[in-house]
């Protein structure tokens, strides 16, 4: 037995092993997390273009292999909603500087004390995910973590090639 | 870590000429465009592949592939403008010239420790002393250059020994720059010799 089998409604789910994934792929997992840094790598700390590199990095791995697809998917996946807080953050603080009003100030600084918990947190679980992509391993996100595990894993949404060959029955039967 | 250009026995006056003078135009200006943003993705996985070293002592091989073969991109790029070989460099990634060839081994394990010797120290013992060296070997190749243009301007032929030093010139760059990029832990050799 050398992969691991998770059965549903009899259809079984196979997962590769760590030892089964070559270190390329387990590379190429770990790098998708490492896309946040990419604002950083770029020079240009806009927080959409997290998210654009991890767009890209994600169209680059979603051919190499499920691994490195599922958690380029899952890590894009969870890009979405901390870029769209951070660029809430930035827009909204541009808007208070230039137009010098400041009624909503407070209200400014709570939510930025909620952005900022919000990028701990995403920081903290994605760098346990990059650990783990580089061991080989699956981890789950909220929410974004079964979203791309069904693309990738659910033998159900997987498209099959209808087989021309095949008589099918009349519809309703 | 290999570069090789390849000396033409004949090169083209017509194409010396059009190099010169629209060069600028025809190959930096499409060439340079492109680079601008292939160079951004260049710098945002170099700042990355910088901290996988740091953690797991390699780099990821996907990035080096990657980054590889947009430094031989730019060895095409810089091997026609310094007019070492005729036809005009490919595009792209996977673009190919026949005369141009650069082999980077991918290092199964890098150094940790000269990834933060470089990071902190980098700039006295690679920088100063590599660049002081290049700055004055850059104005011998310029010098060289200029003459070798005349010389192919009416022979046609390309000097055999001015030819491998202006292409161990570009080979000094690109092995200072390897090291810098963090893709080998070899120090640089102070010389362009293959």
């Amino acid at each position: 037995m050398t992969h691991e089998e998770v059965s549903d409604n009899c259809t079984a789910i196979v997962l590769p092993r760590p030892a089964e994934l070559t270190e390329r792929e387990k590379e190429d997992a770990m790098g998708a997390y490492l896309m946040m840094f990419a604002a950083w790598g770029a020079g240009f700390p806009l927080p959409m273009v997290g998210l654009i590199a991890s767009i890209i990095y994600y169209h680059i791995n979603k051919k190499n292999s499920k691994f490195s697809a599922f958690h380029s998917y899952q890590a894009l996946l969870t890009h979405i909603p901390i870029s769209i807080v951070n660029a809430a953050a930035v827009i909204w603080g541009i808007v208070l500087f230039v137009g010098q009003s400041h009624p909503l100030l407070r209200h400014y600084a709570a939510f930025g004390v909620f952005a900022g918990i919000w990028n701990a947190l995403y920081m903290t679980f994605s760098i346990i995910a990059c650990v783990k992509a580089r061991k080989g391993k699956f981890y789950y996100f909220w929410v974004f973590g079964r979203i791309s595990f069904a693309k990738y894993y659910l033998p159900s949404r997987q498209k099959k090639k209808p087989n021309d060959d095949s008589n099918l029955p009349p519809e309703g039967f | 870590m290999q570069l090789t250009i390849t000396r033409q026995d004949l090169y083209s006056r017509g194409e010396l000429l059009l190099r010169t003078i629209f060069g600028g135009i025809y190959i930096m200006v499409p060439h340079f465009f492109l680079w601008f943003f292939i160079g951004i993705w260049s710098a945002i996985l170099g700042f990355i592949a910088f901290w996988a070293i740091l953690f797991t002592g390699r780099y990821p091989q996907s990035m080096f592939e990657f980054q590889i073969k947009f430094i031989t991109w730019h060895q095409r790029v810089f091997a026609s403008l310094h007019n070492l070989i005729d036809g005009y460099p490919s595009f792209g990634l996977s673009g190919t010239n026949d005369k141009v060839k650069v082999v980077v081994e991918y290092p199964e394990r890098l150094s940790r420790g000269l990834v933060i010797v470089r990071f902190l120290f980098g700039i006295f013992y690679v920088l100063i002393p590599h660049g002081f060296c290049l700055f004055f070997r850059s104005i011998a190749t310029g010098f060289v250059a200029f003459l070798a243009w005349w010389v192919v301007l009416f022979t046609g032929s390309y000097p055999a020994s001015w030819h491998e030093f202006n292409a161990g010139t570009l080979r000094w760059m690109l092995r200072f720059n390897l090291y810098n990029g963090l893709f080998t832990d070899a120090y640089p050799p102070f010389s362009g010799k293959p």
